[in-house]
């Protein structure tokens, strides 16, 4: 019997950690945001006490959950614009019926959630079972949502519910802040979740749309379930920017836009799919924050803030796409 | 063969079209179990579109099928698979950013405890899968997008067999592989356990060597069901081009041998070319013809500097030229048509004479404006010249049909002026009454001392036009035929790498 070709033994693909890690942009994006904390704290001796810590992380935790979500649509190559209107339509919602107590925060947590998981219904909807263009249809719900907030609160005001803005800010366990926490959570949810059939198929349909097709990959049905766990997680940012603003803003979404995408694109996640991480987009999101703060800690006039975070963007993708292609040269044979 | 057993597959009367397109018109094709039958055919002659249906790509608009007697109508790829019909297909299907196990198991990837999928059973059922079909060099953990394209062509093919219970479909399966053997011992294998195979692949030799039957496909039709033991390989061929007829050569101008070189190849390498030499003389029509793949598509590609090119030198008029952009190509008097009409050829928000006149704006422009007016009248003159009507002018492109579409790119590629015209592929999907006109144009063109060098995926079309023609395969200039020698049958034997009749006869021995 004829064997294959023992062309030779393939050199094993090195699967270390480390490689993993920086060949999809996570590592790139972590080593920034550790060389950014150590100038923080260079300059300012606070950097490392509990107060900062809890801060940085009420501060970076909506754009965090808003970038996670994006992540599950751009990783199946689609964009979804709606998380600025989810962002808005949630806040104002959150100013305009705030619910006491812990079981109306509740209550309001899973109606943000509903109201994301509806917009995301309408998106996969009008994406994979009536093929619009994705940048359109949520272009579409965007507008529609912010539309929407701005008929539930016509000017900013309003106020959040006290125990929501209190204690989502606040700490746990004495140093744990609560924002972290919920990000971890998701964080563990989104590894698990890579291990499921439909993490695969994520990755699978934004890699090569085709391919996925004739593997007997539902494309469809995983594009739909990217963009209704995406509009959650915005419904969820929504939910936290209202507790770290404990105000409502119908425009409280709109600066969410363009910073969701600098935080997926600066983790590493490729806007055509297929490669990426929500854990890279959540230290992308991160970054931009510390960044702000490095910034004002190095006497750095607020102004100038764009600039960097547009240079630290670029200087991220361009060092992740080196080390992808360097990766890449090594591995081809 | 027995009559009463049932057989395994039975389609009858299918027909497919895309549009205004007819990929499939009357397609009939029955195997019984254990049968390993070919399917063969020219470039468009239908075999991937029926690829498509039996593996639930895509959906016939007529036409039944059966397996095992059971109607048979996949939405899926999952519905073909229920039935147990796999394809290994042309342009592989596997995602690249998978491993190989998880590309093996897909959808169903192996799960643990909580419904996880889990690596190591994952690891697991793929080794089983790759021992069963003997590749030693792949492990469950590779990754896609590191195999080279042999190993991708194996791999996809053991995953068809492991899905296939009933029929298998290979669509050229031999393209990339280097050790074809492994493939005919494992069919060998599958078939005498009963499974049917339909074996798709223009190498006849393989073919011969494997089946025993064949079902000849020409135009979208089932023309012919073939005993490959009794036919001949010039039997065949001739099925497969059809009666060549109305096809009236015009009188070869005898001294085109003394006109200067307009374009000269010197061992052109890139990616898919493997030392394509060439000349080509003023007034010369120069035809090129190749099956899918053979690197034609890279060689007009890379002469406007669309494709790499490693080594080589391309020289024109005698002078080497770099050239690294249509424009530049253009520059050195290449005019280039592409082959993706809708998507490389016209830009449909602008009207017709807009398209035409694009490449001499410049020349057009009245301080720096262009009115409409100067476009239509530019556009006109070349307008008549592939006879496209001047009421369509003013008309938007995208609302012209494809014919008058290909006639204004014609048009757009004379109104250049360029001494050289690219043509690749230039009446694909249009009529006929416009494939006279642009033949016409072609023809004059060149009689008035233009150089053309044309491929066709027709090859009627080659013989009608070219004065000398080439063959690529494997990336090579693989033969040359010149006037009179140019006929289809030829063409057709020197497209699968056939050299000559001896080397028929040879091959058929070999088999």
């Amino acid at each position: 019997m004829a064997q294959a070709p023992a062309s030779a033994e393939p050199s094993a693909p090195e699967n270390g950690l480390l490689r993993r890690l920086f060949s999809s942009g996570t590592g790139v994006i972590a080593l920034i945001y550790v060389v950014l904390y150590v100038l923080f704290a260079l300059w300012d001796h606070s950097a490392l006490t509990s107060g900062t810590v809890v801060n940085l992380a009420n501060n970076a935790a909506p754009l965090a959950i808003a970038a996670a979500g994006e992540t599950m649509v751009v990783l199946a190559r689609g964009f979804d614009l709606s998380v600025a209107g989810v962002i808005s339509l949630t806040n104002v919602i959150m100013a305009a019926y705030p619910m006491e107590g812990p079981d109306g925060a509740a209550i309001s947590l899973l109606i943000c959630l509903a109201v994301g998981g509806m917009v995301g219904l309408v998106n996969g909807y009008l994406v994979s079972v009536l093929k619009l263009q994705s940048i359109a249809a949520t272009l579409a719900t965007m507008i529609i949502c912010q539309g929407l907030a701005l008929v539930i609160l016509d000017a900013p005001g309003g106020t959040v519910s006290d125990f929501v803005a209190d204690q989502l800010t606040d700490v746990v366990i004495g140093v744990v802040p609560v924002a972290g926490l919920i990000i971890l959570v998701i964080v563990a949810v989104w590894l698990v979740f890579q291990r499921t059939a439909m993490g695969i198929a994520l990755y699978t349909v934004g890699s090569d749309e085709v391919s996925a097709q004739l593997s007997g990959i539902s494309v469809s049905s995983t594009r739909f379930i990217g963009f209704v766990s995406a509009g959650m997680l915005y419904g969820l940012a929504g939910f936290m920017l209202s507790a770290q603003t404990a105000t409502g803003n119908p425009n409280g979404g709109a600066s969410f836009l363009m910073l969701t995408f600098a935080a997926v694109a600066l983790g590493g996640t490729s806007l055509s799919g297929g490669r990426g991480s929500v854990v890279g987009s959540i230290l992308g999101a991160g970054t931009l924050m510390l960044l702000q703060k490095v910034l004002f800690a190095g006497g750095v006039s607020s102004f100038y803030t764009g600039i960097f975070q547009g240079t630290v963007l670029v200087i991220a993708v361009v060092f992740g796409g080196l080390i992808t292609r360097l990766s890449e040269r090594r591995g081809a044979r | 063969m027995n009559a009463s057993i049932a057989p395994r597959l039975l389609a009858y009367d299918m027909a497919k079209s895309y549009g205004a397109t007819v990929a499939l018109e009357d397609v009939s094709l029955q195997l019984v179990p254990g049968q390993i039958h070919a399917l063969l055919g020219e470039n468009g002659a239908g075999k991937s579109t029926l690829v498509k249906i039996l593996s639930g790509v895509t959906r016939a608009n007529r036409g039944a099928m059966q397996i095992e007697g059971h109607p048979y109508n996949p939405a899926s790829i999952l519905d073909a698979r229920e039935a147990g019909v796999a394809t290994a297909f042309q342009e592989l299907s596997l995602p690249p950013n998978l491993m190989v196990s998880q590309a093996l198991l897909l959808p169903n990837l192996r799960k643990g405890p909580f419904g996880l999928v889990s690596q190591s059973s994952c690891d697991q059922a793929a080794s089983e899968i790759l021992k069963k079909y003997r590749i030693s060099d792949l492990s469950p953990r590779d990754e896609i997008s590191q195999l080279t394209l042999a190993q991708r062509q194996r791999l996809e093919i053991a995953r068809a067999m492991s899905h296939a219970t009933s029929l298998l479909i290979l669509d050229e399966p031999t393209a990339a592989l280097t050790d074809v053997n492994w493939l005919f011992s494992l069919v060998r294998e599958q078939t005498a356990a009963g499974l049917s195979v339909l074996y798709i692949s223009h190498r006849l030799a393989e073919v011969r060597e494997l089946c025993s039957s064949a079902t000849v496909l020409r135009n979208g039709r089932s023309v012919a069901d073939v005993d490959l033991s009794i036919a001949s390989d010039a039997d065949i061929f001739r099925m497969m081009v059809g009666r060549s007829e109305g096809s009236v050569r015009p009188a070869a101008i005898n001294n085109i041998s003394e006109m200067p070189i307009t374009l000269e190849l010197d061992h052109l390498k890139g990616s898919k070319l493997k030392g394509v030499s060439l000349k080509l003389r003023k007034g010369e029509i120069l035809g090129v013809a190749g099956l899918e793949g053979q690197g034609q598509r890279e060689l007009f590609r890379a002469l406007v500097g669309l494709e790499i090119i490693n080594s080589g030198t391309i020289k024109v008029n005698g002078v080497e030229t770099e050239l690294k952009s249509p424009r530049s190509a253009l520059e050195a008097g290449l005019a280039f048509i592409p082959e993706e009409r809708k998507v490389d050829g016209i830009f449909p928000s602008l009207s017709t004479a807009g398209n035409v006149v694009l490449p001499i704006l410049s020349r057009l422009s009245k301080s720096g404006l262009i009115w409409p007016s100067q476009e239509n009248k530019s556009a006109s003159v070349k307008a008549e010249s592939v006879e496209l009507s001047f009421r369509y002018l003013d008309f938007l492109i995208s609302d012209l049909s494809g014919g008058n579409q290909q006639k204004a790119l014609l048009a757009r590629a004379l109104i250049t002026e360029a001494p050289t015209l690219l043509l690749y592929d230039p009446t694909r999907g249009v009529d006929v009454g416009t494939k006279e006109a642009i033949y016409a144009a072609i023809r004059a063109y060149a009689e008035n001392g233009g150089a053309v060098l044309l491929y066709s995926s027709e090859l009627p079309e080659l013989v009608r036009l070219a004065d000398r023609c080439v063959v690529i395969y494997g990336g090579k200039v693989f033969s040359e035929f010149s006037g009179d020698e140019i006929q289809e049958e030829s063409l057709v034997a020197a497209l699968t790498g056939h050299r000559g009749d001896q080397s028929v006869a040879h091959n058929r021995s070999v088999a």
